[in-house]
């Protein structure tokens, strides 16, 4: 593990829900790491698979997605697209040799800054210990 | 077997129970798909593995038979059928691009040498005319040597494979289930336009992700491609990943709808952590 790699990570937040859950994180100054690049999305459903990839190619370590929690979802269902395919893009992921933990999902409600903050910490110590992106380098 | 298939499209077509019959036929020694009208012209129909029923026609969002249709409305088309091809016909129905009320399906097995050779997992139609329903190839034979590599080893793997790409679209070309018009793997925010190898592993990923819950392991796409890149380790791995998830099979059931169009509720996913639920 090495202490001085400070992983980058895309994180796609569900405009309802985790975006809330991150302000809220902000506003009530809890302590969370800096490595995240947040990108506002209508829906978790909006994140396409593409953009999972397409992030871990272009230089993220690590890509989070935060959503709402399954029955919560603004429009009723997107969350459950979301699901499904993570479930398959991981193993996708680990076929072509790209550690599926690189990948998170969670689901963050508004309320749930403290979670969120939580997280983002673990999250940020997994990909710490996992190091550098192999596929940024190809 | 091939002389069951004839009497059975010939009962077919004398009954007036289809109004023509879609086969290869065979012509100066090659197979080439042809639409029987007449019983007369049955006796030239063959059946042969190594040229298939070419479903998708390139380049637009049409298939062979959903032009056939639209030329023969209301009128039944009989299809010669192999395992594969019968599969990739229910999952053309699904995407709604042909109507399976109006296709009598023709199905035959295939022997086991040719299963072998396919490394085809069910090599026969669901109610075959001729053959017998053999063994199939299991499908961890296609990605077993994959999963026992390292991750570290397998990206290098893939990438030696994939950047080998000409990127000449044959992989998508020859796909019975490769029908969106506008495809992703050309559009310039994920495929640079111009630019050979495509990008590592974006390209291939589109057409991975995309037959998750389409591929009806046919096997074209491995065949037509030039490089030879063994792209049905993965399409192979992630229908395995299908059924373990949701006990879902491309092109068996015609009135189940993909998992990935769902809710939870109506397709749970299987052992899905709790924080997920």
């Amino acid at each position: 593990m090495n202490e001085n790699f400070e992983p980058r990570i895309v994180g796609f937040m569900c405009n309802w829900c985790t975006y809330v859950a991150a302000d809220m994180a902000g506003v009530a100054r809890l302590k969370q790491p800096p490595n995240m690049t947040a990108i506002r999305v209508m829906c978790s459903g909006a994140v396409s698979p593409l953009y999972v990839i397409s992030a871990l190619k272009r230089g993220a370590d690590g890509v989070f997605i935060g959503g709402c929690h399954i029955g919560d979802c603004h429009y009723q269902r997107g969350n459950h697209s979301t699901l499904k395919r993570i479930m398959i893009v991981k193993p996708l992921l680990e076929a072509l040799g790209i550690d599926s933990r690189r990948v998170r999902l969670e689901w963050i409600s508004a309320s749930e800054g403290v979670k969120y903050a939580k997280v983002i910490a673990e999250f940020v110590d997994q990909l710490k210990e996992l190091g550098p992106n192999p596929l940024r380098e190809m | 077997m091939k002389e069951q298939v004839r009497l059975r499209c010939k009962e077919l077509l004398s009954a007036k129970r289809v109004a023509a019959v879609w086969g290869l036929r065979e012509k100066d020694g090659c197979a080439v798909p042809f639409l029987f009208q007449n019983p007369e012209e049955i006796d030239a129909l063959t059946l042969s593995p190594k040229a298939p029923l070419s479903f998708t026609c390139r380049p637009s969002n049409e298939t062979m038979l959903s032009v056939l249709q639209k030329k023969m409305p209301g009128k039944r088309i009989g299809v010669v059928a192999r395992g594969c091809d019968e599969r990739a016909l229910i999952e053309l129905a699904k995407g709604e691009r042909i109507d399976l009320d109006l296709i009598e399906v023709i199905g035959f097995s295939c022997d086991q040498a040719q299963a072998e050779e396919c490394v085809c997992s069910r090599p026969f139609p669901q109610n075959p005319v001729a053959g017998d329903k053999v063994k199939g190839i299991p499908e961890e034979k296609a990605f077993q040597g994959l999963l026992a590599m390292e991750l570290k080893d397998r990206l290098k793997y893939w990438e030696a494979q994939l950047n080998k790409c000409i990127k000449c679209y044959g992989c998508r070309n020859a796909c019975p289930m490769c029908y969106c018009k506008d495809c992703r793997m050309e559009q310039s925010v994920f495929t640079k336009i111009g630019w050979l190898p495509p990008e590592f592993p974006l390209f291939q990923f589109v057409r991975f992700y995309h037959m998750s819950d389409h591929c009806i392991e046919c096997g074209e796409c491995e065949k037509a491609c030039p490089m030879d890149i063994p792209l049905r380790k993965i399409t192979k791995y992630l229908r395995s990943r299908m059924e373990d998830l949701f006990d879902y099979h491309p092109g068996l059931d015609a009135k189940r709808k993909s998992p990935i169009l769902t809710t939870v509720d109506e397709d749970p996913v299987k052992d899905l952590p709790d924080e997920l639920r």
